[in-house]
Order: structure tokens, then sequence, then C-alpha cells
């Protein structure tokens, strides 16, 4: 018996490292091509070391002005959407958790279940009321299409996270003399800080990496964002794969970073609610 | 006097849901009025043309060919994704040492961006450069390099592969949750009744995670079903229309053509679809019901 346990725990170890090699060989095959010179990204059969790494891929997208301008927009619209998605959600679910008696949950339902929606459904009246407002090719615009999307999930996982947390610390406060404003600000906030953080990343996430609405409500430069300029890099005659996985990593970078700080938070809140990624 | 705190709780969420109204309740409904109108891009008119937007769609062979591409579509995904993430699950959950390490890096394709997905397995499926062709060659599998996205099964495969690789993570990590909820002794009593490992994990362990799996191909069917990101930049829904899914087909009518009210028409049959099959398959398979999921 401790036998048979001990070789089933040596298969689970295979199909886990057979996992790993899978869900991490094409970030792997990324990083080489991007460090490749280009005789060696065009060689076949493949050259799978590089006889020499290079960064002038990375020099190259990193002079391209519009990439650079792309970065920027993408930069502005993520935090732009982060702040306002919290700054709207935070309030909303301690108001509906906290103060409302009995009905907040319906309408928390409610704000969760508009995300159930399929984005097709927003493409035409998105496109029609952007344009009649002139906001279509404006980062604002953009940011309001995102919204759609991050609200509902935003308020569902800070309401999540403060349904765990005691209500006795603000009852104490208030006793106190504080104020609701006064709570949520140094009460509610510290507390919940894991949960309105995933909030906020996955925000900023959301908006960093859509590429749907962009595509269709960003057609000049002037809003466009960094996923849909790789969509033009692409759309050239001959693709340069070496600067385009240059750039993927580039785009990578400011995904993986804050994950990597709070995959353990954000692993735990993940299965709560979440229906668009 | 001040104010009840029930009142109080809702002016907190107020400005919440007057954004939420303008941008999502409000442009629905909207979306729902368009589709009975016919849009004249020449003119940028629009004129009240009752159903007809609707037998416009259902008397196009696209919107048939999308249904069942869509379909193909969800139904590859959701098995492949429910093989892959059980099997994770499993070992996951049969491992001690290592398991952080091994979630995490399990994690990584479900926090990438879409776009980076679609551009390296771009890469990878290059057919006279892609590194998986090499592979296959070195190894001897193949002797000729495949054509990833030229024909029109490969390429619904190819692309469901990708689509895996982005959303197994969320499938693992959900039925594992779900196999916490599995006690551990009567997986131990059955081992000692002599129960052998496959017949345990057939009648013990699956029954149990009932629920988790019914959560799981939820979320991975809805997912499939709104997706098209990866349909749009690596074959354009190509070739001969066999990646065309629903949604790539709605943006094709509303954008390619500029034919909004039978984009808009679409869209809401494909909302109300999902919103039936959704409901019909909670009646069947009840994540809420046992273990929360």
């Amino acid at each position: 018996m401790e036998r048979s346990r001990r070789l089933v725990r040596l298969a689970a170890h295979l199909v886990l490292i057979a996992t790993a090699v899978f869900v991490l060989f094409p970030y792997a095959w990324m990083i080489t091509t991007s460090i490749k010179p280009i005789a060696d990204v065009i060689a076949w059969p493949i050259r799978w070391i590089p006889r020499t790494v290079t960064l002038e891929n990375y020099a190259a997208i990193l002079s391209d002005q519009r990439f650079l301008r792309a970065l920027l927009n993408s930069t502005i619209i993520s935090i732009v959407v982060t702040a306002i998605s919290l700054v709207l959600s935070v309030p909303a679910s301690y108001g509906l958790t906290r103060l409302v008696r009995g009905g907040g949950r319906g309408m928390l339902l409610g704000i969760l279940a508009s995300q159930f929606f399929p984005p097709m459904v927003f493409f035409v009246p998105f496109y029609i009321v952007l344009q009649a407002v002139g906001l279509l090719n404006t980062i604002p615009g953009l940011v309001f299409a995102y919204l759609s999307v991050t609200l509902p999930i935003c308020t569902w996982m800070v309401a999540t996270s403060l349904r765990d947390i005691p209500v006795e610390l603000e009852e104490a406060a208030r006793i106190d003399g504080c104020g609701n404003l006064r709570i949520i600000w140094s009460i509610v906030l510290p507390i919940a800080a894991p949960g309105v953080v995933t909030a906020g990343i996955f925000a900023f996430v959301l908006s960093w990496q859509e590429y749907i609405f962009a595509l269709l409500y960003t057609t000049s430069e002037r809003a466009q964002t960094a996923p849909v300029l790789m969509f033009y890099l692409l759309g050239q005659h001959q693709i340069d794969y070496a600067r385009l996985m240059a750039a993927a990593v580039l785009l990578s970078i400011p995904i993986a970073v804050p994950f990597a700080i709070i995959q353990r938070i954000y692993r735990s809140g993940l299965t709560e609610g979440g229906i668009k990624g | 006097m001040r104010a009840s705190p029930t009142l109080s709780g809702y002016l907190f969420a107020t400005p919440l849901v007057v954004v939420l109204a303008a941008a999502v309740i409000l442009p629905a409904l909207y979306n729902t009025g368009l589709a009975f109108f016919k849009y004249d891009a020449t003119r940028d008119a629009w004129r009240f043309v009752g159903t007809q937007n609707f037998t416009t769609l259902l008397a196009q062979d696209g919107f048939w060919n999308a249904v069942s591409v869509t379909l193909l579509w969800v139904a590859g995904n959701v098995a492949l994704q429910l093989v892959l993430g059980l099997a994770v699950a499993l070992a996951l959950n049969a491992v001690v040492s290592l398991r952080a390490f091994y979630s995490a890096v399990v994690m990584v394709p479900w926090v990438s961006s879409f776009v980076i997905v679609a551009v390296v397995f771009l890469w990878l499926y290059h057919p006279e450069l892609g590194v998986l062709n090499d592979m296959l060659m070195r190894l001897g599998l193949i002797s000729q390099p495949i054509a990833w996205l030229a024909s029109p099964g490969m390429a619904q495969f190819s692309l469901i592969l990708a689509n895996t690789w982005k959303f197994f993570p969320l499938v693992a990590i959900t039925l594992f949750a779900g196999l916490q909820t599995v006690p551990r002794e009567l997986v131990e009593a059955s081992t000692i009744d002599g129960a052998n490992r496959l017949q345990m994990l057939r009648y013990i362990v699956i029954p149990l995670l009932a629920p988790s799996i019914a959560t799981a191909v939820l979320l991975s069917a809805i997912w499939a079903f709104n997706a098209f990101t990866l349909s749009i930049i690596m074959t354009g829904g190509g070739p001969l229309r066999a990646t065309e899914v629903m949604g790539l087909y709605i943006f094709k009518i509303g954008f390619d053509s500029f034919d909004f009210g039978v984009a808009a028409a679409a869209s809401l049959v494909l909302f109300v679809a999902i919103l039936v099959i959704t409901m019909a398959y909670l009646r069947v398979a009840d994540p809420a019901r046992g273990a929360k999921g």
C-alpha cells in the first residue's frame, strides 16, 4: 500500500512536469526568439541555441514611435480604468454589504449578472454612441467600454472579500464617531486590501490586454493600444517574428510582475463569480 | 437626524449603478432595439424593418456555418480542457512537495494576454520556421512539415489547442478546489477495501466532484462561446470559414459589411442562445447542489 502510494505520487509529478513544460514552452520560445539575431530566427532546421545573443530586436521595437505611443496609450487607459473601477466599486460594495438591510444581496447579484452579456451585444451600440458623442478613437471612449466589463467583476471581488471581515471593528469605530467614508478609508480598505488589490489588478490586466473593443473603437494612432498595434505588425507583408516576439515580451511584463507578487491572493479569489477572464 | 444605514448604503452604490446603467444596461437595451432597424451605411440612416434582420440572418449560409463552427469549437474546447484540467487537478491533489510551485506554473497561461497567446502560437505553428514542426520531425513523428492553420480541420484543431492552453488552468484550479472537499478517509477506506485506483476515480471521486465539474464546464463553455481573439488574429476565420466562430461572424457583419442591424440581431440571437443553454444546463447539472462549486 505504501509502495503504490509512492507510485501514484511519482506519476503525479510526471504529469505536472509535463504540464509545466507544455505551459512554459511557448514563453521560453518567445523569449529565445526575441534575443536571436535575424539569421538564426529564419534558419531551418531550427537553431535551438542561438550562436549569439542580441538585443537588436528590442532596440528596433523600442525605437518605433508608433509602438511607444501605443504603450503610453495602454498605460494611461489601464491606470484610469483601474482607478475608476476601484473608486466606484469599493464604496458600492461597502454600502451594499454593510449598510443596506436585506436588499443589498439582490442588487449585488444584479450587478454581477450584468457581466453575463456577451461582448458582441455591445459592438454596435458602443460604436454608435461613441461616434455620436465624439469619443470614437479616443482614450475616454475606450475607458468607458472597459468599465462595462471591469465594474461588475471588481464589485463582486471586493464584496466577496468584505464578507469575510468581522463587522465588530466597524461598529467600534462607529461608536467612536467615525463616518462611513472614514470607516471605508481607515478600516475597511486596510483589512480588505487583498480583495481590493486583486480587483485592481484584474481591472488593470483586463484593460492592458483587451483587444476586440480596442480594435473596433480605435482606428487611428491617437488612441491605439499596444495589442492593436501588434495586429498591425502582423499585417505587414513580411512579418518580422523576432521583433514581434520582443514586443510580446515587453507587453507581458506589466502582467507578469503584479501576478507574480499576488499570485496567491489571485488564485483564491478567482473562482468567485468571474465569468470573463 | 442622520440618514438610515440602508439609505446611505444605496447612496454609496449609486455612482456605480449609474455608470453601469450607462455602460451596460442601456447599450444592451439599445442593441435590442437596433436589431429591428435597418442601417443604411451610405446615407447613415436607420429604418424600422420589424423582424427582417432576423429572417435575413437565418437565411445566410454564413450564419449556419458560424453555428456549426461554434458548436464544434465549444465542444472541442470543453472536452480537451476537462481532460487536461482533471489530470492536472488529480496530480496536484496527489503531490505533497512542490504543490505551490506547480499550481503557480499552471496559472501562467490563464494570466497571459490573448493577443500574446495568438502571436506566440502563430509563431509556434509557422509552416516553414515553426518550432512545433521542427520538434515533431526531430522526434521522427512526422516526415513532412504540417500546415497547422492551412486546412479547415487542422486549423480548427490548432486553434482549440491554443485556446485550451490559455483556459485549462481555470478548469484545473476549479476541479482542484472541488477535490479538497472529497473526504480523504473515504478514499483511504476504499483503498483498504481493495478498490483499485481507476474504480475509485470512477465511482467515488468523480461523482463527488460532479458539482465542480459542472461549474468548470459552464465556465469553459461560456468563455469559448464568447472568445474569438484567436480566430481573428491567427486565421481571420479561414480557411474556408472553418474557424469563423459566431463572435467573429458578428464582428464581420457589423464592421466589414456595416450591416449594423443584422449584427445587432445576431448578437441578440447569440445572447438568448447562451442564456437558454445555461438555464437548461443548470437545471440538469446544478453546480450549487452539494458542495460549493
